[in-house]
């Protein structure tokens, strides 16, 4: 049987030892740079609050911060407060990513989905959601209930917006080329559309993530109880302030490894995605 | 105009939908006043000037803090874009910043600042800071390199050119950068009053829902939620002037 | 050639509407009559509506006055008896080489085993071996077209649609591909429609030419380029720098009335 000439691969970037060497070092001397300049601002924080410039109250030492964050380790009440607020933060992330993306694919695909949903997104989406707490309080008590709502009314908007932009801007071209090859509308949604669309979705749902995590905390400030947000309150009660520096520090490293997390979820599921690959010849 | 009312009459539908089930009582009226009261509940509030001298309150917060976050925001931005050192000293601060949800600060703000004006500033400026900055400094960093060398070309002095050349380029991702300080301001002006205020629109929606004055209570929600969007309405009328060399 | 044709393109207008402004008529009264296994190429500038003939036939598009007839039968949408390779290779991303052309081949029905040999076969033939599990972000445009190609071969439609499929590439993987095009048509003849703005490979590939109009699109001339293309220096050989010569300036009246309505 005739064959094509056999290819050049496509030009992959030379991968000799020196060169794998070079970015190994590259990756490293950043790693390096940024917990350097983490270390940085830890020393220049315990400094300037030994230096007396500030009280105490007003600024207390980074030292003193992470003891009273390992004192909480160690008695449990990190961890579950911690637990709830992820519990919390999670549970919504679920029903936004679930919820947004039926909803925005019910808008790309329905015309009467589409009328009914445009406005509610686009007038909701710049209005300061949180205001509506209160009222949702005011239905479903003072539970997680309403936490949990109230995230998802916070978060489900990016989603939603993500799924619809993402849906309706998948190239014609691989619509047409599916049903050439007798892919049915069922068949097109699922094997084609929706992974086209995965890469935006998905970009939406590294959006929501964080602000699960900031409006569950939010509630959580307001209604008190358990969680980093109400324990942070009671200590800002109780004028107990390295407390309160504590629980920014434990917001902060949450936040961060759900970020993390996320990122490297999307790595993994979009390894198909442009970039990080050998640089195309044509 | 006929388009924009077939666009937005699904809200349309929603109140009278409200208005109907809550005349109905299918809802519990404390649960859900009728949309009529509400009204009448938030004109009254105005007449009475609660909700004016609230609102005044609470709109000098965001409008300070923001004003002071566009300002130092930018600057910096630019700063960092433009000279490598202060880009070194800065940018891992706005990185180690940047996911932290600044709602966070709250607390820490009534600590320094207690309960008034200050504190809500402070936040506000703080965590609208961030967004400005980057907008700024990626807006900058992609004023085109032959644009600055043009200018360079014609004998203008590096200040010239991050006047002539860098800042207008860095216009649009500035002023979305902006935009999204805009959106948090109220976010965060409104989380703060509703946790720890004594006046201010999200300090008079808890107060009326502690004293079960449900009305007045949703006729602020209404109006602080719709202030949000026209904010960025308005925002966005006013932006698209200024880039309309753009296009 | 009338009865037995294959396909049969009957007095075909098409209206464009673009989503702002006003319609405009793209395709004016098209005939044209296509025989079972015949190599036909679509000639004429840009904007002549050489593409959207092509969706017409191949169903993507409706037709919505004249008719388009594939064996006796209207065409009622796409299907796997009219393969269609687009420019830009339209593979889905997600998926390897393998995947790509094992797409078809799934929706068909076929039996794991039987899929999997007819993929690699497919594979081998335009000489991707080794790289069926890439996935196309790290292939070359060249070796996406021919994965492109080889997809839609898989799954063996008599008729072949395709749209400029070289024209995203460089000069000499386009040279390679059009020679390696035509000798698996000489080795397994099916109908093939080749829409290109480019004489010389018009000449080269096709039996037949049809060159179109500006827009609105007609059928302005049809030549005949039938004759024996195995000269290996046959880009420069007499008679067919003759016919690419005559066609030329068929289509350069029309380009220039192109060129002038662009507006």
């Amino acid at each position: 049987m005739a064959r094509l000439t056999a290819a050049t691969p496509a030009g992959a970037p030379p991968n000799g030892t020196p060169e794998r060497a070079a970015r190994i070092l590259y990756v490293l001397l950043w790693g390096f740079a940024r917990i350097f300049s983490v270390l940085a601002l830890a020393v220049a924080w315990e400094l300037l609050a030994r230096s007396g410039t500030f009280t105490p109250f007003q600024l207390p030492a980074l030292s003193a911060v992470l003891d009273r964050i390992w004192s909480d380790a160690v008695s449990g009440d990190l961890w579950i407060n911690t637990a709830l607020t992820l519990y919390r933060a999670l549970v919504a992330f679920a029903i936004c990513a679930v919820g947004g993306v039926i909803i925005g694919m019910a808008m790309s695909r329905n015309i009467i989905a589409h009328w009914f949903f445009d406005p509610i997104v686009s007038v909701g989406f710049p209005m300061p959601k949180i205001a509506f707490l209160p009222v949702v309080i005011l239905w479903l008590g003072v539970y997680d209930v309403s936490k949990i709502t109230i995230i998802v009314i916070d978060a489900i908007f990016p989603v939603i917006a993500a799924t619809v932009i993402a849906i309706q801007g998948v190239e014609r071209e691989l619509i047409w080329s599916a049903r050439n090859m007798g892919a049915t509308n069922r068949e097109l949604l699922y094997q084609v559309i929706l992974p086209a669309a995965s890469p935006q979705i998905m970009t939406g749902l590294q959006v929501a993530l964080p602000l699960s995590l900031i409006v569950a905390v939010v509630a959580e400030m307001l209604m008190g109880g358990y969680g980093l947000g109400g324990a942070m309150m009671t200590a800002s009660r109780f004028a107990n302030s390295t407390s309160v520096f504590a629980g920014i520090l434990e917001i902060a490293v949450v936040g961060y490894i759900l970020v993390k997390a996320m990122s490297l979820i999307r790595r993994r599921l979009l390894i198909w995605h442009q970039e990080a690959h050998a640089p195309s010849t044509a | 105009m006929r388009q924009s009312l077939i666009r937005y009459l699904p809200l349309l539908l929603l109140a009278i939908a409200w208005e109907v089930v809550a005349r109905l009582e299918l809802v519990s009226t404390q649960a859900l006043p009728p949309l009529s009261e509400v009204i009448s509940a938030g004109i009254s509030m105005v007449k009475d000037g609660e909700l004016v001298s609230n609102g005044a309150s609470s709109l000098y917060r965001a409008g300070a803090g923001l004003a002071l976050a566009i300002l130092v925001g930018s600057t910096l931005g630019i700063a960092m874009a433009w000279w490598k050192p202060v880009n070194v000293l800065l940018a891992p601060i706005v990185e180690i910043f940047y996911p932290l949800p600044k709602s966070a600060l709250i607390p820490v703000t009534v600590i320094w600042l207690g309960f008034g004006d200050g504190s809500k500033i402070l936040l506000i400026f703080l965590g609208c800071m961030l967004p400005v900055t980057i907008g700024a400094f990626n807006g900058a960093r992609s004023s085109e390199q032959v644009l600055v060398w043009s200018a360079r070309s014609m004998g203008a002095s590096r200040l010239r050119m991050l006047w002539d050349v860098v800042v207008p380029s860095a216009m649009p991702e500035l002023l979305n950068g902006v935009r999204t300080a805009l959106a948090l301001s109220f976010i965060l002006l409104v989380s703060s009053e509703l946790i720890v205020a004594q006046k201010g629109f999200g300090y008079l929606i808890g107060f009326l829902g502690a004293n079960g004055n449900y009305d007045g209570m949703y006729a602020v929600v209404l109006v602080v939620a719709f202030l949000g969007f026209a904010a960025d309405r308005i925002y966005l009328q006013i932006t698209k002037r200024t880039l309309a060399w753009r296009d | 050639m009338a009865a037995s044709a294959q396909i049969v393109v009957d007095r075909v207008n098409h209206l464009y509407r673009p989503p702002r402004g006003r319609e405009v008529l793209a395709l004016d009264q098209v005939s044209l009559e296509v025989g079972n296994r015949e190599f036909v190429a679509l000639l004429g500038p840009s904007g002549c509506g050489k593409s959207t003939l092509l969706y017409l036939i191949g169903g993507f598009l409706p037709v919505e006055t004249g008719a388009i007839l594939i064996d006796g039968q209207n065409v009622a949408g796409p299907g796997p008896d009219r393969g269609i390779v687009f420019q830009h290779f339209a593979l889905f991303p997600w998926k390897t080489v393998r995947g790509n052309i094992l797409y078809g081949l799934e929706r068909q029905g076929m039996v794991k085993e039987e899929r999997e040999k007819r993929a690699m076969d497919f594979i081998e033939l335009v000489g991707l071996a080794g790289f069926e599990d890439s996935y196309p972000s790290q292939l070359s445009g060249g070796m996406k077209q021919r994965t492109a190609i080889a997809r839609t071969l898989a799954f063996d439609p008599k008729i072949l649609l395709m749209d400029e499929p070289f024209g995203a590439l460089d000069a000499q993987t386009r040279g390679l591909m059009q020679s390696e095009l035509l000798r698996i048509w000489q080795r397994t003849p099916k109908t093939v429609i080749f829409v290109t703005h480019d004489v010389q490979e018009a000449v080269y590939l096709a039996e037949r030419v049809a060159v179109m109009s500006a827009r609105p699109g007609r059928i302005k001339t049809i030549v005949d380029t039938k004759f024996d293309k195995n000269d290996p220096d046959i880009f420069k050989n007499k008679f067919f720098v003759e016919k690419v010569d005559e066609i030329w300036n068929l289509v350069k009246e029309e380009a220039i009335k192109a060129q002038g309505k662009r507006s």
